[in-house]
């Protein structure tokens, strides 16, 4: 939060620069440094760890109590490994940003990794309809280890009609 | 307010006000602004109404103003500005090994964890009273499948009497009987 100490300055024209800034930003570092901070008591805050329970695959069939915890812990989930997503895509798009116009080369790591952590979210989370539902997520999960006896792993390209299954 | 008015309507009525490219000097076209007597006939000779618009919605409006402002904007601004700047937000920890938190110091703003102190249910209190309530409405459940089964199975076998069987109590009976003696007193007869 604090912003790191600007380097000081030889040359006459950021010597001006850093006065004009500072006719702002002088009183205000002040007034927060000797009048608010010390009157401020020490409180903190925590991040909520969430213990947890029987995935809906561990869940007897006419248990809802059990079905409803799954349900809940899968929302749970579903945010946390959204925010990674967005964390993995973030930084590669600051890799971008910055590297434009060699960032094929030097951001080839970061789109790998991104590609790997959103097709896992993806074939979790993804296709599933508007109203999510812990119960669908576990069926897709078993329709494509289905498909995958079948057909091979996904991504794999076509199989060959004649081998057999 | 009202004595910013009249001042106001005191200046107009002095002032050479030039309205909408009028010519000063022809004081004849000028709108007149000012509250001019304007009644019909001068019957009385003092006291005559000032025929002029409605002020009615200028005056709400201020008043509603001054109200908000002075008990809202304000108080607000005085109490939410003092608690950001004495108070300030938490910073983040680590929990320590073995302590329980409470739910209000899972959140950062000082407003935010008072709300969740005194007035919000916190998400596990709300979490724990649904649970209970499946597991309640799902009981019944299950016993009205059950009951349905019993009755269905009666249904085909025809071999028991029990589901049909009405106890009789004499809870009934005894309270038709009493109310039959109260009778007796105020009617005179059964």
């Amino acid at each position: 939060m604090e912003d790191p100490p600007r380097a000081p300055a030889h040359n006459p024209f950021f010597r001006f620069v850093h006065a004009v800034q500072n006719t702002i930003d002088r009183p205000v570092t002040w007034f927060r440094e000797s009048v608010v901070t010390p009157n401020r008591p020490d409180h903190v805050y925590y991040h909520q760890k969430f213990r947890r329970v029987p995935t809906i695959d561990q869940c007897y069939t006419d248990d809802p109590v059990c079905r409803f915890e799954a349900q809940q812990q899968f929302n749970r989930d579903k945010l946390v490994d959204g925010e990674i997503v967005q964390l993995v895509r973030q930084r590669l798009k600051e890799c971008i940003a910055y590297e434009i116009p060699d960032q094929d080369r030097k951001c080839a790591k970061l789109k790998e990794e991104f590609d790997k952590v959103s097709e896992s979210f993806c074939m979790k989370y993804a296709d599933l309809g508007p109203y999510n539902n812990v119960k669908d997520a576990y069926m897709k999960q078993k329709h494509r280890m289905l498909w995958e006896r079948r057909h091979g792993k996904v991504g794999t390209g076509m199989k060959n009609e004649d081998e057999p299954l | 307010m009202a004595a910013f008015s009249t001042l106001l309507k005191s200046f107009v009525r002095n002032a050479n006000l030039v309205k909408n490219g009028a010519a000063v000097s022809n004081n004849l076209l000028r709108p007149n602004t000012s509250n001019a007597l304007e009644a019909v006939r001068k019957m009385s000779g003092h006291e005559m109404m000032h025929i002029k618009p409605s002020r009615w919605s200028w005056n709400r409006f201020k008043d509603l103003l001054n109200f908000y402002v002075m008990l809202g904007v304000i108080p607000a601004t005085v109490v939410i500005t003092y608690i950001n700047l004495f108070i300030g937000p938490a910073k983040l920890a680590e929990i320590p090994e073995g302590y329980v938190p409470e739910v209000h110091e899972y959140y950062a703003h000082p407003i935010t964890r008072w709300m969740t102190k005194h007035i919000k249910k916190s998400y596990q209190q709300e979490y724990e009273v649904m649970c209970q309530h499946i597991y309640e409405t799902d009981y019944a459940r299950k016993l009205r499948i059950a009951e349905k089964r019993v009755h269905q199975k009666m249904q085909e076998k025809q071999d028991s009497q029990a589901y049909y069987y009405e106890p009789v109590t004499g809870r009934n009976e005894r309270h038709i009987k009493s109310m039959l003696e109260k009778s007796v007193d105020y009617v005179g007869t059964r």
